[in-house]
């Protein structure tokens, strides 16, 4: 316990830390409960206390779930009770109700992990999916409910965050093999239902592939925050430990294609091929567009 | 086509001499390791009643322990579903349409793109960097159709989410974890994706998300000795992945 009281300390100290994560105090209880196997993540976690993504403790990464699932779930929830002249055909009503019922199974999912650790639930938020903050300012989206492809545009915005957001998280719980696979098997959910939701879109005409591709249509204004979501995952580069550069452009034998693409085209084909992760503070930017 | 005349197309390099094939094989084996591999020759060496049974000269694949052993049967994994991508897109099945070709290249080229980014990553670790390529075999599948072809890319892709969302806890490399998520996501948005063609709305059926209880809401994990169970019958080789992490 010595040098859990240290690690207070040291805590208290990084005002930094602080303010851009919350009670690290309480999180760090947590932690402690958890039990041993908790202590090295918050050893290595300590040396750069003041970089955000450095600074996330499981506390954060639940609450983050959470938050986005109870979004999600609220979404399709509201999206529900339009008529079925909304959806146009059962098909797509049934494929909506499919995904709101995995997204209410993980909203149950993380209040209890949240709980069973001892957090304090914070209350649900309030959801305004036209983006007008509750008629504050003006609507982005103000047909969400009443157009089809409105909607689709929204839901596809939700779940392609939500699997960046899931996978900028799995770092800082790898210590927790339970809490490290319940959240790539909800992660690999959240991607079905993206996909799901692009396939849509393409068959109504869109210009969007199942999976992330710079050759998509964009979805929101340069520049806007709703973009954050997008921003970085046209990237066509890897690092292995050690930052070691991938060699996609030189290398490796990858354009198999008779002919062969333009590198441009192998190199879209190797952004499509990665998802990237996107860090807690821009997925909660993005998220709070929805939230009053 | 049995796995053990696959095997043997693969290898045209080699003499057929019962010596040359022995010490060609033990080359082999001691690239990819192992104790299992040289049990397996001594029993092929001692073989002489004909017995055409595959499992006497079958090569072992050993996919090693630790992070390596987690990216070989990733490598394995992505070498597979590569080449199945490639067979399909080598003779299309005559009812698919435009734009199923054009996924199918996507798809293709995706899964290129995963096995050679982890041949790359494991270099010399890599169980076949002696140069040894297996040929892997479909014959379980049929090809020739559109609803063939849909329902083997369902059978491999969601056996791919399976075992990247089993192997995130097994892998001890931070950077390693960070780059199995963004491929894991990838394959879940293909596994949706050739569902949804061979069945339209099945994107997250329930014979993959769990429906209730305490994982309800959550997609399929394996483990690498279930998956390995489950793509044997591809592989013409004896996979050990008994050194592969298990927590």
């Amino acid at each position: 316990m010595h040098f859990l009281k240290l690690l207070a300390r040291l805590a208290e100290t990084d005002t930094e830390s602080l303010t851009l994560t919350g009670p690290r105090r309480t999180a760090l209880r947590r932690l402690a409960q958890a039990g041993t196997a908790a202590l090295p993540a918050v050893l290595t976690a300590l040396p750069q206390p003041a970089v955000a993504r450095d600074s996330r403790t499981v506390q954060d990464v639940l609450k983050l779930a959470l938050t986005l699932e109870q979004l999600e779930n609220a979404f399709y929830t509201q999206a529900l009770q339009q008529p079925l002249s909304f959806f146009g055909t059962t098909e797509n009503q049934a494929a909506i109700q499919t995904i709101q019922g995995h997204e209410q199974q993980h909203v149950a999912l993380f209040t209890r992990l949240l709980v069973n650790a001892g957090a304090t639930l914070d209350l649900t938020p309030r959801f305004d999916f036209t983006g007008s903050k509750n008629g504050a300012q003006a609507a982005l989206y103000p047909d969400v409910f009443t157009n089809f492809d409105t909607f689709l545009r929204v839901a596809q915005l939700l779940e392609d965050t939500g699997v960046r957001a899931y996978k900028g998280q799995v770092e800082y719980i790898q210590f927790d093999n339970f809490l490290l696979e319940s959240a790539v098997r909800a992660h690999s959910v959240e991607a079905r239902h993206a996909s799901h939701i692009r396939t849509m879109r393409r068959q109504r005409g869109a210009t969007v592939k199942s999976w992330v591709s710079p050759s998509d249509a964009p979805i929101a204004t340069t520049g806007s925050v709703a973009a954050k979501a997008y921003a970085g995952e046209d990237s066509f580069t890897q690092y292995l430990a050690g930052n070691n550069l991938v060699p996609f452009v030189d290398n490796l034998p990858i354009n198999v294609a008779k002919p062969p693409l333009s590198q441009a085209a192998i190199l879209a084909k190797v952004a499509e091929a990665f998802d990237e992760p996107l860090d807690g503070l821009t997925a909660t930017e993005v998220v709070s567009l929805f939230i009053y | 086509m049995s796995p053990l005349s696959n095997l043997r197309m693969s290898e045209p390099l080699f003499s057929n001499s019962f010596l040359a094939r022995t010490l060609r094989r033990r080359s082999f084996f001691r690239v990819v390791g192992a104790t299992v591999a040289t049990s397996t020759l001594v029993l092929a060496g001692c073989n002489d009643d004909n017995d055409p049974t595959p499992t006497s000269s079958t090569p072992s694949l050993t996919l090693g322990s630790g992070d390596n052993g987690l990216l070989n049967y990733a490598y394995l994994l992505e070498q597979l579903e590569a080449a199945f991508y490639q067979k399909v897109v080598d003779a299309f099945p005559s009812d698919f349409t435009a734009e199923d070709k054009a996924a199918f290249v996507d798809l293709r080229d995706h899964e290129v793109i995963h096995r050679e980014f982890f041949r790359y990553a494991l270099g010399t670790n890599a169980y076949d960097s002696a140069g040894t390529s297996l040929t892997f075999d479909f014959s379980s599948f049929t090809l020739t159709t559109r609803a063939g072809v849909y329902a083997a890319a369902r059978t491999l892709e969601d056996t791919g989410v399976a075992a990247y969302n089993g192997a995130a806890k097994l892998i001890t490399d931070v950077t390693s974890l960070r780059l199995l998520a963004k491929i894991a996501s990838v394959e879940a948005r293909h596994a949706a994706f050739v569902r949804d063609q061979a069945q339209p709305g099945s994107f997250a059926a329930t014979d993959v998300i769990t429906a209730s209880g305490d994982a309800a809401g959550l997609d399929t994990a394996k483990t690498p000795l279930e998956v390995v169970e489950l793509i044997a019958k591809f592989v013409p080789a004896t996979i050990v992945a008994s050194s592969l992490p298990t927590i």
